[in-house]
């Protein structure tokens, strides 16, 4: 294996600075996208990103060079969105009454909460239902819905990534993607299909 | 064909993994299913909206920012800093230097020829000459210290000469590598190497 990424690994082991500015530069834009899409936030996704290259940074001694260097940072990033889902995930059901009363519920509290996370980008009515239907995705689908269509991953390297087997992927896959179907057409009777 | 098995293979198909005559029965099976074709409709649309979902870039400032929190450097901190940190380790140094030192005086006294190998047997030594005579075979390493060594054979593993000197005639063979060690320091290395070769075995 001779990929790029390797060498440049390779070369910032040794306390290149420059070499590992490239790397961050190769995968800055595509460790941003796959963090904001699992958390639907830009901020979070800033520090996500950050995050992910200290650690690669901090463990360059680890890196297995016979392994893809991508399949390595993906997997670093990928875990820090898990973590972050699950911390995020309050641990009270989400039916239980505000302690004020007055009928509010947490689920009006995360409503009335929710930032408008794509304002930095604008998205159509249609897009705008798809970014919502992948929020709404459980984590174990949401993170191989994103690696497969937004972040392009064969299933075999999503497997590598997440490490579970490929069939495992694939079922994940399946899953995630009767999940959005069936959401998009009971949420917005079908019409998002109409588009096309 | 029925509707559950066609919506699975669907899955297979949109995942460029539904092969000739699969794909075949499925398409058949939706000629005559309006269900079956809505849902392979929709999941197609589905796919199609996902993958077209913009994909905005991180901040232009954000390399700087990633650079400026790493930490100073990795390999770049002082010898003083390092120590400071480290005072076990540094006691440890110490040692290491005194024991080189040691080291060092006995290597300026030995002047005994040594040989190491697996099959000594197929040599033949003479005087502070080591044969290994056309015909005969080493398999493994083989190591000549302070001595000089003729290789007519055949030497199945790397050659290593030790403050010595070597000679390769037209008929030997050596698989591996021939190392020339002859420096203190460098034969120090040497050792050391083995030593934690040895050890992580
Ligand atoms: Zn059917």
């Amino acid at each position: 294996m001779n990929y790029v990424e390797t060498r440049l690994a390779k070369l910032a082991r040794t306390g290149d600075r420059r070499a590992f500015a490239e790397l961050v530069d190769l995968y800055k834009d595509k460790m941003y996208h796959l963090a904001y899409r699992m958390l639907g936030q830009s901020h979070e996704a800033e520090d996500i990103v950050q995050e992910t290259f200290l650690r690669v940074y901090t463990n360059l001694d680890r890196y297995d060079v016979n392994q893809k260097f991508s399949t390595w940072i993906y997997r670093i990033a990928t875990n820090l969105c898990i973590d972050r889902l699950r911390k995020r995930k309050p641990n009270y059901s989400l039916d239980a009454e505000m302690p004020e009363g007055e009928g509010a519920d947490w689920y009006s509290l995360l409503a009335s909460d929710q930032p408008s996370p794509e304002s930095e980008v604008m998205l159509s009515e249609t897009q705008e239902h798809i970014r919502r239907a992948i929020d709404s995705l459980p984590d174990k689908y949401k993170s191989v819905v994103i690696l497969r269509y937004l972040q392009d991953l064969s299933l075999q390297e999503i497997g590598d990534v997440l490490d579970m087997p490929v069939t495992t992927v694939k079922t994940r896959v399946h899953r995630g993607r009767e999940f959005l179907r069936k959401k998009l057409e009971s949420e917005y009777g079908g019409k998002v299909f109409e588009t096309k | 064909m029925d509707c559950k098995q066609a919506v699975r293979e669907m899955h297979e198909f949109l995942d460029g993994t539904l092969t000739g005559p699969k794909a075949a029965a499925l398409k058949e099976h939706m000629l005559s299913c309006p269900d079956c074709r809505l849902v392979f409709q929709q999941l197609e649309t589905t796919d199609a909206l996902v993958k077209s979902m913009p994909r905005p870039s991180a901040p232009d400032d954000l390399t700087d920012r990633i650079m400026g929190a790493l930490p100073q450097s990795r390999k770049k901190a002082s010898w003083l800093q390092w120590v400071k940190r480290h005072p076990a380790i540094s006691v440890a140094s110490v040692f290491l230097l005194v024991m080189v030192s040691s080291f060092l005086s006995l290597w300026n006294e030995d002047t005994q020829m040594t040989v190491k190998g697996a099959n000594l047997d197929q040599l033949v030594i003479k005087g502070d000459t080591v044969y290994l005579p056309a015909g005969h075979k080493v398999n493994g390493d083989l190591m000549v210290k302070r001595g000089k060594i003729q290789v007519d054979g055949e030497l199945n593993g790397n050659l290593i000469v030790i403050d010595g000197t070597y000679a390769l005639a037209s008929t030997a063979k050596i698989s591996g590598e021939t190392r020339v060690i002859d420096q203190a320091l460098q034969w120090l290395w040497f050792e050391m190497n083995e030593m934690v070769g040895g050890l992580a075995k």
